[in-house]
């Protein structure tokens, strides 16, 4: 009889659905009003729907009195407050394990002290318990537990210690990162303790790796194994990792590495995935060597039966292409790398997991392969890939060269599947994307669909981009097409118009310049409309803004047709009152090709006349 | 709402005639700035009202986009849109749908902010598509139809007994419905075995559960509060009746005319009637061997068919062919 897990049904029915292409992200409101249109708004309803979780769930938590009426049927525990304040008073070991469970830092370290204080010495296990917690926070409590303006002033000194890159405006991580003091408590407890075990100097060294004081580290190693301790394979994974910190060339960096791993083997720890993932970190830091040294460990590792995860590809693919500059020369190792990926399905087992299809999409982009960018593209769609995908910026970040890299390499129609495929479901374009948009229509002579191109553009919110405008009203003038484009284009034109308009609340969004003068003109005058045409010539005074010469000489051809001599004369006024050279040729032209009467004829000569004055 | 506060403080201004137009001279030159010089800036106005936040000029109001039915081709995949049920997004379905009470001398309201048309359930989540994607997914849960219950009739004779159950889900806190624990289950009189009068007590027993069209047995039990409990339930009244149906009681056989489910021709006061009424015709001896007589008489084929005749209108109800039998019985008694 087969069996079955519970949700199987669930899960088989979940198979035959694919993706909407034209929803946007399942958590938003699927309404034209409230879904978001640019990667900015998108940002910020996500961020507010999560602000409001956090918001409720503070509510649940501080008034937990008020909200223990039951009514989900079967219970579901995580709805129901959770205790976050410490509910033992006494001094005692229990409530010290509470302290740890509650991740109370600085309450943890006062309890201890309380306790050895009062002569009961506490048990190995919870000091280690202890020690663990202090190194993970570095002394520090959580951070999103303690709003700034709570955080007292000795954590506060610890802050200033950072070293802010010069040039660079300061950023949010630089003031939490954490850096580990001297004579903290971690260290003070570690030294009170009669007999520390290999747990904790466990905890001290990756509580030192984690927080910058690495030399530290390596002391604390050197002690342990004068104490005949064993360290396990977290702790020396944090030790590899910060190898390359210890030394600065890069044969010392290998070989300490080596050494660590060679002691691994001799204590007998086994090593996992994020050992070979340091390593291959590690290399990335260590020049040619790393690139000799990239594929033994790469055998070693599947030799010792560890499956690779993405990581480790993503260190490896990066010791190779560090530069753009260097893509030539290494071309069939991100060949083999994604061949070798292919079909698999992965799961996340370290952290630096989700930067593998960034990267290595940088790479393709780099070496302009569009066969190893659509390998990489279908590796999203297999199994639980797409989980590591990364948050929203490494999803823009993917994409946004994905697209960027189909705009040079690929035909347009290919080019205009992908687009309405990604967005606006799974990124936003930037303008620098539209503009390769735009490169990728003109190339291949799609140009008419530049107005269905251009509402994509408004609802993006790129409309007060004036590099971007102008390109665009340039291609759209540049060539004659079919009338229905033409009128179009004429469309799109006054549409983009209104942008130059003062709106109501007394802004202008974008300002006019020669160029978007004259090809807003040349669209109008391609699509007969002569009398909007005149109107936006007449801004050129206003705007002090020069027109061309071969705007005068279109309008005048176009003039010419319908055979309007006042207009005629008019357009040499404009073009005598900015003094351009080609005035005299066009009193000519006017003068030879249109009937005039005597007013006009009179109004030619003097023209003509002041102009050799 | 910001736009109704706009609205009350506007009244005021109109009635001062500040210089809107300043800023809007430069524009007046040109050929295409027709209207502005209605406009009423807002943010000139902030001398004049000291409580309006004189923070620059307000951001405009957000624009609703275009609904997303714009940009789905004809040929996408539906599926994908409405996977599972969901409430009617006029944004998401391509289709020019009205629902409501007409505006006056006009047409239904449309879709867009139409309430009418979130208010009821919709299927856009059960096109044939869908349910054909759906049933293959599910194909290897599925064990084969046995081969030998090729036919309705034959899935009676197997499995005469049918029990219906109804499961209910809903998004709510609460998994449970108390209409869950209702079971109902169905038996043809006809697959049991029943001898005429275990079938008689029976359809008395059940009363109203009984279908006579149908020859159904309908037993719905929900006086339990679990489903397991109910089937139990009804499974035992179902062995109960049918036990108790087979039984002869003591007082059963003080069985009455009025309680008789049918008419019996035996003993009726139509019988009586026909037999005085030929003893009359033929004017026979009176009371001697009434007996034999009687057997001799009611032997006849003509009373045969009369005492027929009249079963049948009697169970059956009046209807031509039988109203025709009688006349014709009747005629033939009676030598007419």
């Amino acid at each position: 009889m087969k069996t079955w897990n519970a949700e199987a049904v669930l899960q088989a029915l979940a198979s035959t659905v694919n993706r909407d292409t034209t929803a946007s992200n399942y958590v938003f409101q699927d309404d034209s009003y409230l879904t978001p249109r640019t990667s900015r708004e998108f940002k910020l309803y996500y961020l507010s729907q999560e602000s409001g979780r956090n918001a409720a769930k503070y509510f649940i938590n501080t008034f937990p009195r008020y909200f223990q009426k039951d009514f989900a049927e079967p219970h579901i525990p995580c709805l129901m407050p959770e205790t976050l304040e410490l509910q033992i008073d006494e001094v005692s070991e229990r409530a010290l394990t509470e302290c740890i469970q509650l991740r109370k830092v600085k309450a943890a370290v006062d309890m201890f002290d309380q306790l050895t204080q009062m002569g009961s010495p506490v048990s190995l296990d919870l000091t280690n318990d202890l020690l663990d917690l202090i190194c993970l926070y570095g002394d520090q409590e959580p951070a999103q537990d303690v709003p700034p303006e709570q955080r007292t002033n000795d954590m506060g000194e610890k802050h200033d210690e950072i070293k802010i890159k010069k040039g660079r405006p300061r950023r949010a991580s630089d003031f939490l990162k954490i850096v580990w003091g001297e004579n903290n408590n971690a260290e003070r407890i570690f030294n009170m303790m009669p007999e520390p075990n290999s747990c904790s100097y466990g905890a001290l060294i990756r509580g030192m790796v984690k927080h910058g004081s690495i030399p530290k580290a390596f002391i604390m190693y050197n002690d342990m194994l004068n104490n005949q301790l064993t360290a396990d394979v977290h702790t020396f994974n944090a030790l590899i990792s910060a190898a390359p910190y210890l030394k600065e060339k890069y044969s010392e960096k290998w070989d300490l590495i080596i050494d660590l791993l060679k002691q691994m083997a001799y204590q007998k720890v086994k090593p996992n995935v994020l050992t070979f993932n340091a390593v291959l970190k590690a290399l990335q830091r260590c020049g040619a060597l790393g690139r000799v040294q990239a594929f033994p460990v790469l055998n070693e590792m599947k030799a010792l039966g560890i499956a690779p995860s993405l990581a480790s590809y993503d260190h490896f693919l990066g010791i190779f292409y560090k530069a753009a500059s260097q893509a030539q020369e290494h071309k069939e190792i991100i060949q083999e790398v994604l061949n070798e990926v292919s079909g698999k399905s992965f799961a996340a087992h370290d952290p630096d997991d989700v930067n593998f299809f960034m990267n290595t999409m940088k790479i393709c982009l780099d070496t302009k392969d569009m066969e190893q960018a659509y390998k990489l593209q279908s590796l999203l769609d297999i199994g639980e890939n797409w989980k590591l995908l990364g948050d929203s910026f490494h999803q823009s970040v993917y994409y946004g060269r994905f697209f960027n890299l189909l705009c040079m390499m690929e035909h347009v129609d290919v080019v205009l599947k992908w687009y309405r495929e990604l967005s606006p479901s799974l990124f936003y374009p930037n303008s620098q994307r539209m503009r390769d948009l735009f490169q990728a229509l003109d190339m291949d002579n799609r140009l008419d669909i530049i107005p269905q191109i251009w509402k994509d553009i408004k609802r993006m919110g790129h409309d007060n981009n004036t590099e971007l405008v102008e390109e665009m009203l340039s291609l759209m003038a540049r060539e004659k097409h079919k009338p229905e484009v033409q009128q179009s284009f004429a469309e799109c034109a006054l549409d983009v118009k209104t942008l130059y308009k003062q709106t109501d609340y007394g802004r202008v969004q974008l300002n006019w310049s020669a160029s978007s003068l004259s090809s807003i003109t040349l669209i109008l005058l391609a699509a007969g409309r002569i009398q909007q045409a005149w109107e936006i010539l007449m801004l050129f005074k206003v705007t002090n803004r020069v027109p061309s010469e071969y705007l005068l000489k279109q309008f005048l051809d176009c003039i010419q047709m319908n055979n309007n001599s006042e207009q005629a004369v008019a357009l040499v006024q404009i073009s005598a009152s900015f003094c351009l050279p080609l005035t005299s040729h066009l009193i000519k032209r006017v003068q030879q090709e249109f009937e005039l009467n005597e007013e006009q004829k009179n109004t030619l000569s003097q023209l003509e006349s002041s102009l050799f004055e | 709402m910001a736009a109704s506060t706009f609205c009350f403080a506007l009244s005021p201004l109109s009635k001062i005639k500040c210089n809107v137009n300043i800023i809007y001279t430069l524009n007046k030159r040109t050929a295409f700035s027709g209207g502005l010089s209605k406009i009423k800036g807002v943010e000139k106005q902030v001398a004049a009202l000291p409580e309006r936040s004189s923070q620059g000029p307000r951001r405009p109001r957000r624009e609703a986009g275009e609904p997303r039915t714009e940009r789905m081709s004809v040929d996408q995949d539906w599926t994908a849109v409405y996977p599972t049920a969901k409430s009617f997004k006029q944004n998401a379905v391509p289709l020019p749908v009205r629902m409501g009470y007409p505006v006056k001398r006009g047409v239904p309201p449309e879709k867009k902010g139409n309430l009418e048309l979130i208010k009821i359930p919709n299927f856009l989540h059960l096109t044939p598509v869908s349910i054909k994607k759906h049933c293959e997914a599910l194909k290897p849960f599925c064990t084969e139809w046995p081969n030998a219950l090729d036919s309705d009739a034959k899935c009676e004779e197997h499995f005469p007994i049918q029990v219906q159950s109804k499961d209910f889900v809903s998004a709510g806190p609460s998994l449970r419905n108390p209409k869950a624990r209702i079971i109902t289950l169905t038996v043809k009189l006809s697959s049991l075995n029943l001898d005429d009068h275990a079938r008689k007590k029976m359809i008395k027993l059940s009363g109203e559960r009984y279908n006579k069209e149908s020859d159904t047995l309908t037993i719905t039990t929900e006086s339990c509060p679990l489903r397991q409990q109910n089937y139990d339930y009804a499974l035992y009244l179902l062995t109960v009746l049918y036990h108790e149906s087979w039984k002869m009681e003591e007082w059963e056989k003080e069985k009455t005319r009025a309680d008789m489910e049918e008419y019996v021709w035996e003993d009726s006061p139509s019988q009586k009637n026909i037999l005085e009424t030929l003893l009359r015709m033929h004017a026979v001896e009176k009371c001697e061997e009434d007996g034999g007589v009687q057997k001799e008489l009611l032997g006849r084929p003509e009373v045969e068919e009369y005492k027929d005749s009249v079963t049948k209108l009697k169970n059956e109800g009046e209807n031509e062919c039988n109203i025709q039998q009688y006349k014709d019985a009747v005629k033939k008694l009676l030598n007419i």
